[in-house]
């Protein structure tokens, strides 16, 4: 616990540091370009919001994994875990091929919403459902939509290319109102999520403890969930389904912070956010714009490795 | 009604999805008690204390303080009673006591950071349970018992009346279990109610005041120790053929396991057999033989003698005499009545001096083909001899005269079965 106010500090000084130097980063060289036509504007229209929105939905991402990683009792668990990702992948699909692409947003959070209410319908059937039970069902209802998505990819034709892109995630579109949006979502979504801290450490060992421990355990369930869905689907339906962020940022964190979920929630909204705005410039200055899950995963998975040999077994 | 009971349940039902496994239970439980609740596996232990601590949903009432649990909220039911589970899944690496402040989230608002009497408190009980100097190990790298303690202590952290737990010593070694047992039992001393679920029926014996058997989700005993754990409740409930007797050191009441009654029971059942033994050489033929069904008599045996003990514990008839003197003659006399009496009669060979002579004597005047002669591999009759010769040469002469020999348990159950695989002589042997 000492150690943890410096590096929340160390984590907030990093996270404003990183949005400054990657707002001046791009393909146009570091720094507010001094001359040409609109070129002040790139730094304050262009790469600000995308910035931002990045920042927004990779600290989106690595919140919602932490608290899906305690409720379900899963160092595993991925925010995608109940079917979000698949159910956005369904929705940008249709919108892609069915109306040329627009509304894949609006159709992305739909999907992955849809997914998530399938779901919690299908595992609540019964009247008590075990967090088990909800987990088995998300990755049945996740495996049925992505073989919707594979069937639509094969059929697909010539809109497969922005199909997969839009699989891998990416800000190519990120506007000034995706920021907005993806702040207004994150903002009382992590501030529930900070506050229910110690339900997170009771649930994690499990419901019946964290109700012998006077939790109310079904209440915080669908508090972390409902949370949890609206920052998924949010992060879903600006940048797709970014893969590696949402499962590997709260183990960073635990392995440097321990897995008290009052210190590894904050935390993982900094970084996560300096995760995603890092990879995302990386990808936008210098590998002309692939899709920034590549480079999330390029990145982050050595760096975890080296960790894991450091830090050995400890999660 | 509520009345002076820290939990009151009547009718109570509970279960998982459509089935009860608790089926119809009424108890209450007063302050200052320590009660264990018994019974085979699958009986439904677990899923009753999880009915009180409102985890599995239950009908009937139920009272915690006079106060129905439907009407607690969570908070107030985490500071009414504390759970001890069995074990607990451990899929992250909290310290150990980050686990235990968590037993003080229920006394904290969310708002709120613990305080120093949280920390203070929890280090106390850190320091009850034993585990005090692991306090800042990851909880991954605890062994079970250690583990087991840390549950323990993270339940008395809640600072809660009633104290629920569900086999609270399964992983726990001797010294630990006596600990842990003697702290709840002072617990309760100071007026909280424990009640704890129990495998062994000794421990159980020795720590609580009252045992609740149950059996198929119903109560089918509630008293004290002593009233409880009987012979034949044990056999009722459990299956299991068991002898009572007073702890020597306790003096509380103390179960022996005898045999299945499902076990391996021998043809023989209705077969008499005089044991003759000495020294501790009886003992475990006397069991072993009890144990097969057979009817058993021991024979002559000074008090102090272990056979004595065994024959008494098994309730075999015996011709008890003092230790270190001459058999009187009434007793050789009621031998040989009992030696008239027998089917057959297993010697175990055992020390003979002056003082026992006359037994071995008295044998010797028996038809040998009654006798079966239990001799432990690689002995000597010679080395049981303190009698400079004689009682060696009566051995001897018992062999000669046609008794068969045997080194095992099972050699001496065929020879008593000649009927059933015919061969008697295959497990005789010379032993000129």
């Amino acid at each position: 616990m000492t150690r943890t106010i410096p590096i929340i500090i160390v984590l907030t000084f990093a996270a404003i540091l990183t949005i400054v130097l990657c707002t001046l980063t791009g393909p146009a060289g570091f720094g507010i370009p001094s001359s040409g036509p609109g070129a002040a504007d790139i730094v304050g229209s262009i790469r600000l919001p995308r910035v931002l929105a990045a920042f927004f939905v990779g600290a989106s991402l690595a919140v919602a994994g932490a608290a899906m990683q305690a409720l379900f009792k899963n160092p595993m668990a991925d925010p995608y875990i109940l079917g979000t990702s698949s159910g956005g992948a369904l929705g940008a699909s249709v919108a892609i091929i069915f109306l040329g692409g627009l509304f894949v947003p609006v159709f992305a959070w739909a999907g992955a919403v849809i997914a998530i209410l399938i779901v919690w319908s299908i595992a609540g059937r019964k009247g008590v459902i075990s967090v088990e039970t909800l987990l088995l069902t998300g990755i049945a209802v996740s495996f049925f939509f992505s073989a919707i998505v594979s069937f639509l990819i094969a059929i697909a034709g010539e809109n497969v290319h922005q199909i997969i892109f839009w699989l891998m995630g990416g800000f190519w579109n990120a506007s000034a109102s995706d920021a907005i949006l993806s702040a207004c979502i994150l903002v009382p979504a992590g501030l529930l999520l900070f506050f229910m801290g110690r339900d997170l450490n009771a649930l994690s060992l499990g419901e019946e403890t964290a109700a012998h421990l006077g939790i109310d355990a079904a209440h915080a369930r669908w508090s972390v969930l409902g949370a949890s869905t609206l920052l998924v689907a949010g992060a879903v339906s600006i940048a797709g389904s970014i893969g590696f962020v949402g499962l590997v940022t709260p183990h960073i964190v635990r392995m440097l912070l321990g897995p008290d979920n009052r210190v590894v929630i904050p935390a993982c909204i900094l970084a996560g956010g300096i995760l995603l705005v890092t990879s995302d410039t990386i990808t936008r200055t210098f590998f002309s714009d692939l899709p920034v899950g590549i480079i999330t995963a390029f990145i982050g998975a050595p760096f975890f490795i080296w960790l894991i040999h450091k830090k050995g077994e400890t999660l | 009604m509520t009345g002076p009971y820290s939990i009151n349940a009547e009718d109570l039902h509970a279960g998982y999805g459509t089935q009860d496994i608790v089926k119809s239970i009424s108890c209450s439980f007063a302050p200052g008690t320590f009660t264990g609740i018994i019974g085979p596996n699958g009986s439904g232990k677990t899923t009753l204390l999880k009915a009180f601590s409102r985890v599995i949903p239950a009908s009937g009432i139920l009272e915690l303080d006079g106060k129905a649990v439907s009407d607690f909220t969570p908070a107030e039911l985490g500071m009414a009673l504390g759970f001890v589970p069995q074990d607990e899944g451990r899929p992250f690496s909290y310290t150990l006591l980050q686990v235990v402040l968590m037993a003080r989230y229920a006394r904290t608002s969310r708002f709120a950071a613990l305080t120093p009497d949280d920390y203070a408190r929890c280090h106390r009980v850190l320091d009850e349970t034993g585990v005090a100097h692991l306090a800042d190990r990851s909880i991954r790298t605890l062994s079970g018992g250690e583990w087991q303690r840390v549950l323990i202590a993270r339940a008395l952290a809640q600072d809660t009346d009633v104290l629920l737990l569900d086999e609270p010593t399964s992983h726990l070694d001797l010294a630990h279990q006596s600990d842990i047992l003697t702290l709840l039992r002072d617990l309760a001393a100071s007026g909280a109610t424990i009640i704890g679920v129990f495998h062994d029926l000794n421990l159980a014996a020795l720590y609580c005041d009252r045992l609740i058997m149950i059996k198929n989700g119903q109560m089918v005993a509630d008293g004290t120790p002593d009233k409880v754990l009987t012979p034949e409740k044990i056999r009722e409930v459990y299956s299991a053929e068991v002898v009572t007797s007073c702890h020597p050191a306790t003096g509380r009441t103390f179960l022996m396991p005898v045999k299945a009654i499902n076990g391996n029971v021998s043809p023989l059942k209705s077969l008499n057999v005089q044991v003759i033994s000495g020294g501790g050489s009886g003992s475990g033929l006397l069991h072993f033989l009890t144990g097969r069904g057979l009817s058993v008599s021991a024979g002559i045996l000074a008090t102090t003698d272990t056979d004595y003990i065994t024959a008494k514990v098994l309730e075999l008839p015996c011709i008890p005499v003092l230790p270190f003197s001459r058999i009187p003659v009434h007793a050789l006399e009621k031998l040989k009545a009992m030696l008239a009496q027998a089917d057959r009669v297993v010697l175990s060979v055992h020390p003979i001096g002056a003082g026992n002579l006359p037994v071995l004597l008295a044998l010797c005047d028996m038809d040998p083909a009654r006798i079966i002669i239990h001799l432990p591999e690689g002995r000597e009759f010679a080395s049981y001899d303190f009698t400079k010769g004689t009682a060696a040469a009566a051995y001897e002469d018992l062999c000669a005269a046609g008794a068969p020999c045997t080194s095992t348990y099972d050699g001496i159950l065929r020879l008593l079965s000649p009927n059933l695989n015919g061969d008697e002589n295959h497990e005789t042997r010379n032993t000129n």
